[in-house]
C-alpha cells in the first residue's frame, strides 16, 4: 500500500503549479497574470462538482459570476423539452457566465452539466472583495474582460454587416 | 399515488422535527461548556468586522496579510493601552489630590452644608420630601465607603476581564488573517443550487454588518467629541471639570448602549465636578440660567449631555446609518436585558449591535427565500 504521509508532507516542494492554476492560465480573462497573482487568484476561486444533467444555473436566475470547466462538458441552452434550443456545447478549458461579473441582470440561458463535471467558479462578491485588497489584479481582470467583450462586439458587428449585405 | 406522496411528506416532516428536537436537546446539554467560547467568538467576529476593511486596505499597500493584521491589531492595542494607563494614572492623581484636599472628618460636614443649601434652594413643599439633613449626609458618606470597599472585588473582575480580552484578541487575529479562506471553506458546504445566492447573501451580510459597525463607531466618536467641546464650554463658565478627554471617550463608548448609555456618560462628569468643586462657594451656589439651583454645575452637565444626545440622535445617526437596521425600542430593551444578564455591562455594550446583525442576517435570508423559485 502506498504511504500518503511523505507526498503530503512535501506537497508543493517540487514547485509544480496546481491543476487549478494550469486551467486558469488557459482563460483569456486572466491573461498577463504573474505567478504570484495566479496564486492569489487560486485562493479566491471555488471548486464545484456537478453530476450528469444537473443545472449549473437556470435561465432568469440571478447571476453572480463565471465558471471555468476543469473536467467534463456543459450544455448552454434556452427552453426545455421539445422547445430546447442548444446554443453551445462547452468542453474542458472553456468558460461561461462571465457577463454576470459585470452586471446585475439575470442569466440569459440554462447551463447543464452533460457528464460528471468539475468547474472552477469565480464570482462577483470575490471580485469586489479583491478590489479592496489587490486592485492591480482586479484591474487586469476587468481590462481583459473588456477586451473579450470588445472582440465579441466586433464579431457581432461583422456578422450583422454580412446579414445586411445578403 | 397522491396518498403515497402525502405519506412521504409526513414522514419527511416528522423526520425533520425529530432531528430539530434532537439537535436542540444536544445543544442544551453542551451549552454550559461551549457558551463561553461561543460568546468570545461572537466578540471576535464583531472586532473582525470592524477591523477587516483596515486590514484589507493596509494589505493593499504593504502586500502582506500577516503583517497588516499584526500592525492593525497592535495599533488598536496601543491606543487602548495608552488610554487606559493614562486614564488610570490621572484618575489616581485626581483621587489622591481629592483625599489630600478633603479631610474625611470634614467630609460629613461638607455634605451637611451641601444638604442645607440644597433644601434651602428648594420651594417649601419640595423640601418636606427631603429627610433630615443628617440622614442625607450619612447616606452619602456610607455610599462613598461602600464604593471604596468594592474596589477590591473590582481588581478580581479586572483580572478575569484581561484573560477574556486576551482570548478574544487571539481569536480576532486568527479570524482577520484567515478571514478569506474561512469564508471560502464556509461557502464550500453550500449546495450547488443555492451556491451563488449563498455567496451573495454572505457578501451582503458582511457589507451591512461592517457599515453598521462603522456607523456606530462614527456616532460614538462624534458624541465623544461633542461632549469634550461641551465640557470645555462649561469650564469656561467656571465648572472646573478635569479629565475632560476621558469623560468624552467614556460618553462616546457608553453611547453605543441605547437608553442607558447617555446616563453612564454623565456620571463621571458629575462625580469629577463634585470632587473638584467641593468646598467651593461659587460652585455650590451656582444657578443654571440664573434661576435653577445647580450645585457643582450638575444640571448644566445634565443639560449639556442631553443636548449632545439630541444632536446625535436626530442629526448624526440618521445621516450615517439610515433606517435600514432600526430596531424597535422593545427589541432594544429585551436585547439589553439579555446582554446584561449574560455578560454584565460588556454584554449591554454588544447586545444591540449583535441583535442588529441578527436582524440583517434574517432579512437577507428572507430575501433569498422569497426568490428561491428562480434557482
Amino acid at each position: 500500500m502506498k504511504n500518503g504521509l511523505w507526498p503530503n508532507l512535501f506537497k508543493g516542494w517540487d514547485n509544480k503549479e496546481s491543476e487549478t492554476i494550469n486551467t486558469l492560465k488557459l482563460i483569456p480573462v486572466f491573461k498577463n497574470f504573474t505567478k504570484k497573482e495566479f496564486l492569489e487568484l487560486e485562493k479566491l476561486v471555488h471548486h464545484r462538482n456537478f453530476s450528469e444533467n444537473e443545472f449549473i444555473f437556470k435561465n432568469n436566475a440571478p447571476g453572480e459570476g463565471m465558471y471555468i470547466i476543469m473536467k467534463g462538458s456543459i450544455k448552454i441552452s434556452i427552453g426545455d423539452g421539445k422547445n430546447e434550443k442548444i446554443l453551445a456545447n462547452l468542453q474542458e478549458g472553456d468558460f461561461f457566465g462571465e457577463l454576470a461579473l459585470f452586471d446585475d441582470e439575470p442569466r440569459s440561458a440554462n447551463a447543464i452539466s452533460l457528464s460528471e463535471s468539475k468547474l472552477i467558479g469565480f464570482f462577483t462578491p470575490d471580485l469586489l472583495a479583491l478590489k479592496d485588497r489587490n486592485p492591480v489584479i482586479t484591474n487586469k481582470i476587468l481590462f481583459n474582460l473588456g477586451q473579450i467583450l470588445g472582440e465579441r462586439l466586433r464579431q457581432t458587428n461583422s456578422l450583422l454587416l454580412d446579414q445586411q449585405k445578403k | 399515488m397522491i396518498k403515497k406522496t402525502e405519506n412521504q411528506d409526513y414522514i419527511k416532516l416528522i423526520y425533520t422535527l425529530f432531528i430539530i428536537i434532537l439537535s436542540s436537546f444536544f445543544i442544551w446539554l453542551i451549552w454550559p461548556f461551549i457558551s463561553d467560547v461561543i460568546l468570545k467568538l461572537v466578540f471576535a467576529f464583531l472586532f473582525t468586522s470592524l477591523l477587516l476593511s483596515s486590514v484589507d486596505s493596509l494589505e493593499r499597500k504593504i502586500k502582506n496579510r500577516g503583517m497588516s493584521v499584526l500592525i492593525v491589531t497592535f495599533f488598536v492595542i496601543f491606543v487602548i493601552g495608552i488610554f487606559l494607563t493614562s486614564f488610570i494614572s490621572q484618575l489616581s492623581n485626581q483621587a489622591s489630590e481629592f483625599s489630600q484636599r478633603v479631610n474625611p472628618q470634614t467630609l460629613t460636614q461638607e455634605f451637611n452644608n451641601l444638604g442645607n443649601k440644597f433644601t434651602e434652594s428648594l420651594p417649601d413643599f419640595a423640601s418636606n420630601f427631603i429627610p433630615s439633613n443628617n440622614d442625607f449626609a450619612i447616606t452619602l458618606s456610607k455610599f462613598i465607603d461602600s464604593a471604596l470597599n468594592s474596589l477590591a472585588s473590582l481588581a478580581g473582575a479586572v483580572g478575569g476581564f484581561l484573560i477574556n480580552a486576551i482570548m478574544i484578541l487571539i481569536f480576532t487575529i486568527i479570524l482577520l488573517s484567515e478571514y478569506h479562506s474561512f469564508r471560502k471553506t464556509l461557502v464550500a458546504g453550500i449546495s450547488n443550487k443555492f451556491f451563488e445566492s449563498g455567496l451573495k447573501l454572505i457578501f451582503n451580510i458582511e457589507q451591512s454588518v461592517s457599515s453598521y459597525l462603522r456607523g456606530q463607531f462614527i456616532a460614538a466618536f462624534s458624541v465623544g467629541l461633542m461632549s469634550i467641546l461641551g465640557l470645555v464650554i462649561l469650564n469656561l463658565i467656571g465648572a472646573n471639570i478635569s479629565l475632560i478627554i476621558f469623560i468624552g471617550i467614556i460618553a462616546g463608548v457608553a453611547n453605543l448602549i441605547p437608553l442607558v448609555g447617555p446616563f453612564v456618560g454623565m456620571i463621571p462628569a458629575i462625580l469629577i465636578a463634585f470632587m473638584n468643586n467641593i468646598g467651593n462657594e461659587i460652585a455650590t451656589s451656582h444657578l443654571l440660567f440664573g434661576i435653577i439651583p445647580s450645585p457643582f454645575f450638575i444640571f448644566d452637565i445634565i443639560l449639556m449631555f442631553m443636548i449632545v444626545q439630541q444632536i446625535e440622535g436626530t442629526m448624526i445617526t440618521p445621516a450615517i446609518m439610515g433606517k435600514s437596521v432600526g430596531l424597535h425600542p422593545l427589541m432594544i430593551m429585551i436585547s439589553l436585558l439579555i446582554g446584561g444578564t449574560i455578560l454584565g455591562p460588556l454584554g449591554m455594550l454588544f447586545a444591540v449591535p449583535a441583535t442588529a446583525i441578527l436582524k440583517i442576517i434574517f432579512q437577507e435570508i428572507m430575501f433569498v427565500r422569497k426568490n428561491s423559485h428562480l434557482l
